[in-house]
């Protein structure tokens, strides 16, 4: 009985923590112009107001940020998921030459720091004409992702018995069949995962964005966000409101693969 | 054939009757933004032939982006900005100088403030005067504006005095530009009016002073004022008086304050005036042209925005005052109080310095000021500190490294390593491609797509980070940067600097990481075993992973406000406690960063987690409660062992993500505050090479990160394998 209460109240306690963010983030989101910074705890008030929601909606360009962030987070979530589930594929059923090489070097990727790497990036893409284009950032964004899911995807893959394929190709599947047809299948977990951070990661960045994307026309979410905050006038309503708006599709997209969650994200396998 | 060449021509006319697109990124505040896009819609339709593309970046961000995109050989052809960034632009040599592209005589009508010479020629124009600051004074809780500090702190007490919560005055005084105005007022030389690069130790320390008795002799300023406080303060009747630039007016009148303007008081120990900073904005043109056409346009649309009309336009607007002369007797201005009084005030301003070194001496003044404000430092001290600071950095700035012996044994080395690389690695390289028509073409051709994309990508700016660090990349040198040999990796490793912020650093992530695996590793636990709808708890607590970084750091940034922040209005109102001062005493920011970090990452811990206690066996436990063992007994027998594979790799992941997180200590410290005490590695290379220039040095510091790193996860890595071998 000890045990269970104090499960519970160490459980609300973190859900507190992960939580009250958020609520901080709506609070500020239904503020008035006058009270955005108020005193008061409450997460709504006599003087909450839809007029952040209603003023991103139809005088700012809110809705076509959003639509180019949708296309971009989409056609990288397809990019990231159709070569990271190939190539850890490969990594993980075949033996050769420089193999382990290659997997550090995945890993290797992610330790130098990132923002020394922009100014090359733009270099890259201004010597491809592709500034200004949605495919430098297709380009960009998946292959920064790809590390990290090629990484996750092997571990899965690594954790399927080999029998299944000894036993599709004694069946007269081909290799690509046997990937395609069992594999792949039984990997959904690990995809849902991949998709999902490939998602997540383009659909919040911000740094690349802002170096090669300069028509208004062509700005994501957070670049759109970012011109709320002005170096001395910062609209933190508009910022508010959008920063929820921003985090909704995230989440949704989360909950929906919670399930997934648990079972795909694999980096090492339990010998059970 | 003859047809083909009226083709081609047919197709040049067609082109060249295509509209120009002319690019032009600014930094206006949000007000501004629209009455900029009404005047150059105006002008597309006067000039069918040009279409002008506007583009909004924050200050230092447009400074980077276009310091990138001009290196990149394109950008915009028009930047608009605050007159102190012409200096590095011009050094960099990525602007060009006006009166070449216009001549003297387009200069001539304009204010002299709104054409600062840099290098004796001009590199901006500007729209409008002013960016200075003055006292602003709420008509509604005080009559009239004081004329001497003595008043304004009498006064200010006497209104701090009404209630709880109250202010005397209020702004953004850690920043340095906000605190300029004092420091010449209490300098005992006379009065030369032009800001200089070699600070007055006296002057700076009696103004550290000044500000430190305001607030905890006088009381009347907040223990901690950022400008968003300050502004709210204001705006909600909190605050009698203000410190703040002509651009905010806007924003009071619309908030409904009724305000007015006043010179900051005169110091009544020294009698001297403060002598606030008085620039322009303005537009600066791209040193490269795409096309003589869009020379052409350029200097047309140029010509437009800085016209008698368009400047009007805006006066009308939004306010400003105008930089050309003649308009200066226009209705306009002359019907428009505020603009009237705040002429009289620029008259006590000083020039604003356009010389790229006055970042450096910007820079050492925040940061020493700031540890004065911690207490970690006096006042005295704090200033003979930021003089040599300045120093230093002015000289780092502008050192331009000379080749040494060692560049050409590293251009040696290079080559000797590329071959040695190349002898070692053909044969793996060769059965690579032997691959490809093996029995296992199919595994290589799954294998090629990814690594073309990570090979180019990351590869190609991973080398090109590796060259830079052995060069003098830097402003002097920003076009024309050569080898030089190991001596940015000299300076860093004998900096003392260095191994502190990296001892730190080590802090940063092992703490982080800690907590991210063992707040994980708990609720997982506690989920699994204990709790009934588990996946609901398992939705709730990935909301932090969910919400991207950006927002939920400037979110905490808001939280851990010292006057707004719902942390301290928790601690006041229901623990009754004094509020704390987060974001201004160094350890409690960096306490601050740490608690973002361990939101941010524990739930990928957790959920990593309990897909390990997912697959374990019901079996173990149950055999285990067999022989009586405890809770405590079965965890640390049974599920650590069998989670640690799970978990190192995640562990390791998380530690190299922690080690390299830019984003949480640069937004919500931001940028190092207070006085570069919160730095860690990456935020401290980030600083040096978009802050400072100093790009060649960034580089060596981010290859021995990286170095750092590659050994830690070899290490680690290597006792992952030695288990797995032994099991």
């Amino acid at each position: 009985m000890i045990k269970k209460t104090f499960a519970w109240i160490s459980i609300l306690l973190f859900a507190i923590f992960a939580v009250y963010p958020l609520l901080y983030i709506i609070s500020v989101s239904l503020r008035g112009d006058d009270a955005f910074q108020s005193q008061s705890l409450e997460i709504f008030s006599n003087t909450s107001t839809f007029k952040n929601y209603s003023e991103l909606f139809f005088k700012t360009n809110f809705l076509l940020w959003l639509r180019n962030s949708l296309v971009i987070a989409t056609m990288t979530t397809i990019i990231s998921v159709a070569l990271a589930s190939t190539s850890a594929y490969a990594l993980s059923r075949h033996m050769f030459k420089g193999r382990n090489l290659m997997l550090f070097s995945l890993l290797g990727t992610q330790m130098f720091p990132p923002t020394m790497l922009i100014l090359p990036f733009y270099i890259i893409l201004s010597r491809l004409q592709l500034i200004d284009h949605f495919l430098g950032l297709f380009i960009i964004y998946s292959s920064t992702a790809l590390p990290f899911c090629i990484w996750q995807m092997k571990a899965y893959y690594d954790t399927i018995p080999k029998e299944l394929e000894e036993a599709a190709i004694l069946d007269g599947c081909s290799a690509w069949e046997t990937f395609y047809k069992i594999i792949l299948p039984i990997s959904s977990p690990a995809l849902a995962i991949t998709a999902l951070f490939s998602f997540m990661s383009s659909w919040s960045e911000y740094v690349v964005a802002a170096v090669i994307l300069q028509d208004p026309l062509l700005y994501t979410l957070p670049l759109g966000l970012r011109s709320f905050q002005a170096s001395l006038a910062t609209q933190w309503g508009l910022y508010a409101a959008g920063a929820l708006i921003v985090s909704i599709p995230v989440l949704i997209l989360f909950m929906s693969v919670a399930r997934f969650l648990v079972s795909g994200l694999t980096l090492g396998s339990v010998k059970g | 054939m003859k047809l083909f060449f009226s083709l081609i021509f047919l197709c040049q006319v067609a082109n060249s009757l295509e509209p120009v697109r002319i690019q032009l990124w600014h930094q206006m505040i949000y007000e501004h933004r629209s009455v900029l896009a009404q005047s150059l819609r105006e002008f597309e339709k006067e000039n069918p032939d040009i279409v002008i593309q506007e583009t909004y970046r924050e200050t230092e961000e447009l400074r980077s982006s276009f310091q990138a995109a001009a290196i990149g050989g394109s950008g915009p052809e028009l930047v608009y900005g605050p007159s102190d960034q012409i200096g590095p632009f011009a050094t960099m040599g990525i602007i060009q100088p006006i009166d070449d592209l216009l001549g003297q005589d387009f200069i001539k009508p304009f204010d002299p403030l709104a054409t600062p010479e840099f290098l004796n020629k001009r590199y901006i124009v500007g729209a409008s005067v002013g960016n200075h600051l003055m006292l602003l004074y709420n008509k509604k809780l005080v009559p009239r504006a004081p004329k001497t500090t003595d008043e304004l702190i009498e006064m200010g007490k006497k209104f701090a005095a009404t209630g709880k919560g109250n202010y005397g005055l209020v702004f953004n005084y850690t920043e340095p530009f906000f605190f300029a105005p004092f420091i010449s007022a209490f300098s005992d030389k006379a009065d030369n009016k032009e800001f200089s690069l070699e600070l007055d130790v006296a002057a700076l320390t009696k103004t550290f002073e000044f500000i430190l008795e305001l607030r905890d002799k006088h009381k009347i300023i907040p223990k901690e004022c950022d400008y968003e406080t300050a502004n709210a303060l204001f705006k909600q009747d909190k605050a009698a008086f203000l410190i703040n630039g002509d651009w905010s007016w806007g924003d009071y009148k619309k908030a409904g304050v009724d305000f007015g303007i006043a010179p900051i008081p005169l110091i009544s120990k020294t009698g001297k005036w403060p002598s606030p900073l008085v620039g322009t904005a303005g537009y600066s043109v791209n040193a490269k042209m795409k096309s003589e056409r869009h020379k052409q346009a350029t200097i047309r649309l140029l010509k437009y925005l800085l016209s008698e009309r368009a400047q009007l336009f805006f006066t009308n607007k939004v306010g400003v005052l105008p930089s050309l002369i003649s308009l200066r007797e226009s209705d306009v201005v002359k019907s428009n109080p505020l603009l009237q009084v705040s002429t009289e005030i620029m008259k006590l301003g000083t020039p604003m310095p356009v010389i790229p070194e006055i970042r450096a001496v910007w820079d050492s003044l925040r940061v020493q000021y700031q540890k004065v404000l911690a207490g970690s430092s006096t006042a005295a001290q704090g200033a003979e500190d930021a003089k040599k600071l300045a120093e230093s950095q002015i000289r780092d700035m502008n050192e331009v490294l000379q080749p040494d012996a060692s560049a050409l044994f590293i251009k040696i080395l290079t080559l000797l390593g590329f071959l040695f690389l190349l002898w070692k690695t053909y044969p793996a390289f060769l059965s690579f491609l032997r691959g490809f028509q093996g029995s296992h073409k199919f595994v290589y051709y799954m294998i090629l797509p990814a690594f073309i994309g990570i090979f180019t990508i990351i590869i190609y700016p991973f080398f090109f980070n590796i060259v830079i660090s052995f060069s003098n990349f830097s402003l002097k040198t920003f076009q024309n940067f050569s080898i030089v040999g190991f001596q940015n990796y000299k300076m860093v490793l004998m900096d003392p600097q260095f191994y502190s912020l990296f001892l730190k650093t080590v802090v940063w992530t092992l703490v982080n990481v800690v907590f991210h695996v063992s707040i994980g590793l708990f609720l997982a636990v506690i989920i699994n075993q204990v709790m009934p709808m588990k996946s609901f708890w398992r939705t709730l607590f990935i909301i932090p992973w969910a919400v991207p970084q950006y927002i939920t750091a400037l979110t905490w940034r808001g939280m851990f406000n010292q006057e707004y922040g719902p942390i301290n209005i928790f601690l006041q109102n229901f623990l009754h406690l004094s509020p704390v001062q987060w974001l201004s005493q160094p350890m409690t920011a960096f306490f601050a960063c740490v608690v973002t970090n361990v939101w941010l990452g524990f739930p990928f811990m957790m959920i990593v987690a309990l897909g390990g206690l997912q697959s374990i066996p019901k079996s173990l436990y149950e055999a285990a409660y067999l022989d009586r063992a405890n809770a405590w007994q079965r965890f640390r027998h049974i599920t650590l062992p069998l989670l640690a594979p799970v978990m190192i790799p995640a562990a390791l992941l998380g530690s190299i993500w922690t080690f390299n997180n830019l984003n949480v200590v640069w937004l919500v410290s931001n940028g190092g505050e207070p006085g570069d005490q919160t730095h860690i590695l990456v935020s401290y290379v980030y600083k040096a090479a978009f802050n400072l220039y100093r790009y060649g040095y960034a580089a060596s510091v981010s290859v021995l990160i990286f170095l750092v790193l590659v050994i830690w996860s070899l290490s680690s890595l290597r006792k992952q394998f030695k288990k797995e071998q032994k099991a």
